[in-house]
C-alpha cells in the first residue's frame, strides 16, 4: 500500500470523512475530544504562568513605593 | 488552453491549466525567496553569535535587511498567491477568472523583487525590513516595493473574481469550503494592508527623490499598518492550511462551521488593530489609543487564534476516534501518521505557534510588560516562532502534497522528507525559546556586537547571554539543516523528481 515518496494521505486518503454530528452529542465537543481538552488545560497553565512571571519581572524594574 | 481541465485521480477536484501553472510558477519562486532569505539568516546568526562574530557592522545590516524582505515578505506572500489559486479555482473546480492579468501581476511581482534585491545586494538599501523614515534608501527600493504590492494586490482581486466566476458558473453547491472561506479572509487582510502599503510607500518613495516630506510618527503608524497586518495573512493562511492539512492526512472533522467562520471573521475586523503594538513605547501615541487597540481589540483576534487552537486538534482527535482510535486520552494522537512530513508539520506548527509564538505575543502586547520586552531580542523569539515555526512549517507541510497533486512528482529523498519537520521544528524551538531567555536579559536585537567594544561606555550582560545566545546559535543552524533538505527535496523533486504512477495519483 505505501508508495516510496508520496505521502500516506494520498496513498491511501483517509476514509470518506465522518460528520462531528456521528460521535453523538450527548457530552458536547469538549466531551468528544477530551485529548484535546487536556491540552488545552496544559495551555492556559503555560499561558498564566508566563503572564505572572512577566508581571514579576516588571516588578523589579518599575518598583512602586 | 484557459479552458483545459485534468482531473485529480486522488482528490476528485478539477484542476484549471492555468492555476496549475499559476501555483507552480509562485511555489518555486517562493522557494528561490526562502533559500535567499535562509543563506541571510545563516550568517545573521553566526554573527550575533558573539564568539564568531562573523559579518562586519555593513554586512551585518544588510544582511539583515536581505533576511526580513525575502523571509517575511517574498516567500510568504509568494506561497500564499499560490494558496489563493488553489483555494479559488482549484478547491471549487473552477478556471482562474482572468489568466492574463494572472500571469501579467506573476510577472509584476518577480521584477519588483528582483529590484529590490538587487537595491539590497548592491548596498543601495540598508534600511532593514521595516526601512524607517529617515533612513534612506534608493527610491528603486521603494519603487520594487510599490511594483510587488501593487502585483500582489491585483492577484487578490483574482482571486476575488474567481469566486464569482465559480459561483456563476456554478461549479459547487452550498457555501465555499472552509479552506477557502479562511483563504477569503486573508484576501481581505491582504487589501487592507496593501493598502497601507500604498498609503506609505508612495510617499516614501517621493521622499526618496525629494519630493515631499514624510513624518518619521506618521510613517511607523501608517508602515506597520502594513508591516504587521501582512504577518495577519499569513496567521489566516496559515490556519486555511492547518484544516487543509488535517484533512488531506487524517481526515480531520470540521467541528463547527459556523465557529470556525466565525473565528476568521474576528481576524479581519481585530487583527489590523494589533499592529499598534508595535508603538507601544512610542511617545507619539496616547495611552487611550494603545489600550484600546492592544488590550481589547487585539484580544478579539487573539481569541479567533485560540478557537482555531482548539478546533483544528480537536477535529483532528475526532476524526481519529471515529475511525477507531478511541482508547484512552491520546491513542487518536499515538496512533497518527507521524511518518507523514504533512502531518508532522501540521502539529508541529500548532504546537510551537500557540505554546511560544501565542503565549509570548500576548504578552508581550501588554502594554506595561512591552516597556520590558521592546526592542529586546524577545520580539524576535516571538516573531521566529509564529512566522516561521508557525507559518513557514505548515506551508513546508502542504508542500509535500502540493508536489504529488499539482506538480504531479514523487517526493524525492523521502527518509530526508519525514525527518525534515522534525529537525525545522525542533531547531526552531530551540531557537525561539533561546531567543526569548536573552532578550529576558536585556540582549537588545538588531543589534551588530553585543559587547558594544567601540562604544564609550560599559554594558554588561548577565554571563547567562553568552551561553543562551550559544545555545540559540545551535538551534538556529539545527533548523537551518531542515530548510536546507525541505529546498533540497521540493526543488530536486519538481526538476528532477520521478512522475507520479500512470492511472494512480493526480
Amino acid at each position: 500500500m505505501a508508495l516510496h515518496g508520496v505521502p500516506q494521505g494520498i496513498v491511501s486518503p483517509p476514509t470518506s470523512t465522518p460528520r462531528s454530528e456521528d460521535a453523538g452529542d450527548e457530552h458536547g465537543i469538549g466531551g468528544r475530544t477530551p485529548g484535546t481538552v487536556i491540552l488545552v488545560f496544559v495551555f492556559l497553565l503555560a499561558f498564566v504562568l508566563y503572564y505572572f512571571v512577566n508581571w514579576k519581572l516588571l516588578s523589579f524594574v518599575w518598583r512602586i513605593g | 488552453m484557459n479552458g483545459s481541465f485534468r482531473t485529480c485521480p486522488t482528490t476528485g477536484l478539477k484542476v484549471h491549466a492555468q492555476a496549475d501553472g499559476l501555483i507552480k510558477a509562485n511555489a518555486v519562486v517562493a522557494t528561490v525567496a526562502l533559500l535567499i532569505g535562509g543563506i541571510a539568516a545563516v550568517l545573521v546568526m553566526l554573527t550575533r553569535w558573539q564568539a564568531i562574530h562573523l559579518l562586519s557592522a555593513e554586512w551585518f545590516y544588510r544582511m539583515l535587511t536581505i533576511h526580513g524582505m525575502n523571509m517575511l515578505i517574498f516567500f510568504i506572500l509568494f506561497f500564499e498567491m499560490a494558496v489563493l489559486y488553489f483555494a479559488s479555482a482549484v478547491l471549487l473546480n473552477s478556471r482562474v477568472a482572468t489568466p492574463r492579468l494572472a500571469w501579467f501581476s506573476f510577472w509584476l511581482m518577480v521584477l519588483g523583487t528582483v529590484i529590490v534585491e538587487w537595491t539590497m545586494f548592491a548596498g543601495k538599501a540598508d534600511v532593514l525590513f521595516t526601512s524607517y523614515v529617515p533612513l534612506r534608501a534608493t527610491p528603486w527600493y521603494y519603487l520594487g516595493v510599490i511594483l510587488f504590492a501593487v502585483g500582489a494586490l491585483l492577484v487578490v482581486c483574482i482571486f476575488f473574481a474567481t469566486l464569482v466566476v465559480a459561483r456563476r458558473e456554478k461549479t459547487y453547491t452550498g457555501s465555499v469550503p472552509l479552506v477557502t472561506f479562511g483563504a477569503a479572509t486573508a484576501a481581505i487582510i491582504a487589501v487592507i494592508t496593501l493598502g497601507h502599503g500604498a498609503a506609505i510607500y508612495i510617499p516614501t518613495f517621493l521622499w526618496s527623490l525629494d519630493l515631499m516630506h514624510v513624518d518619521a510618527q506618521v510613517y511607523r503608524l501608517v508602515w506597520w499598518g502594513l508591516g504587521h497586518s501582512s504577518q495577519q495573512i499569513n496567521v489566516a493562511a496559515m490556519v486555511s492550511v492547518w484544516y487543509l492539512l488535517g484533512a488531506f492526512t487524517v481526515g480531520a472533522v470540521v467541528l463547527n462551521e459556523k465557529i470556525s467562520r466565525t473565528a476568521f471573521v474576528l481576524y479581519v475586523l481585530f487583527i489590523s488593530m494589533a499592529s499598534a503594538h508595535h508603538l507601544l513605547v512610542d511617545p507619539g501615541m496616547g495611552p487611550t489609543w494603545k489600550v484600546w487597540n492592544t488590550s481589547y481589540a487585539m484580544y478579539l483576534a487573539v481569541l479567533a487564534s485560540m478557537i482555531h487552537g482548539f478546533t483544528v486538534p480537536a477535529g483532528v482527535e475526532l476524526g481519529q476516534r471515529l475511525r477507531g482510535y478511541a482508547k484512552g486520552l491520546f491513542e487518536w494522537l499515538r496512533k497518527a501518521p507521524w511518518g507523514d512530513p504533512g502531518f508532522s508539520s501540521l502539529i508541529f506548527s500548532i504546537i510551537i505557534f500557540g505554546f511560544v509564538g501565542g503565549i509570548t505575543g500576548v504578552t508581550f502586547g501588554t502594554e506595561q510588560i512591552n516597556i520590558i520586552a521592546h526592542n529586546t531580542l524577545r520580539i524576535p523569539g516571538h516573531f521566529h516562532a509564529t512566522v516561521v515555526a508557525g507559518t513557514a512549517l505548515a506551508f513546508m507541510g502542504v508542500t509535500y502534497y502540493v508536489i504529488p497533486l499539482i506538480f504531479r512528482k514523487q517526493i524525492a529523498f523521502w527518509p530526508l522528507a519525514k525527518i525534515q519537520p522534525y529537525l525545522f521544528a525542533v531547531g526552531m524551538l530551540i531557537f525561539s525559546v533561546a531567543m526569548t531567555f536573552a532578550g529576558t536579559f536585556g540582549a537588545p536585537r538588531r543589534h551588530w556586537d553585543m559587547t558594544f567594544s567601540q562604544a564609550p561606555y560599559e554594558v554588561q550582560f548577565s554571563p547567562a547571554v553568552d551561553l543562551v545566545m550559544g545555545v540559540m546559535a545551535i538551534g538556529g543552524l539545527i533548523a537551518a539543516v531542515g530548510g536546507a533538505i525541505y529546498i533540497l527535496v521540493t526543488v530536486w523533486s519538481v526538476f528532477f523528481g520521478r512522475p507520479m504512477p500512470e492511472g494512480g495519483q493526480a
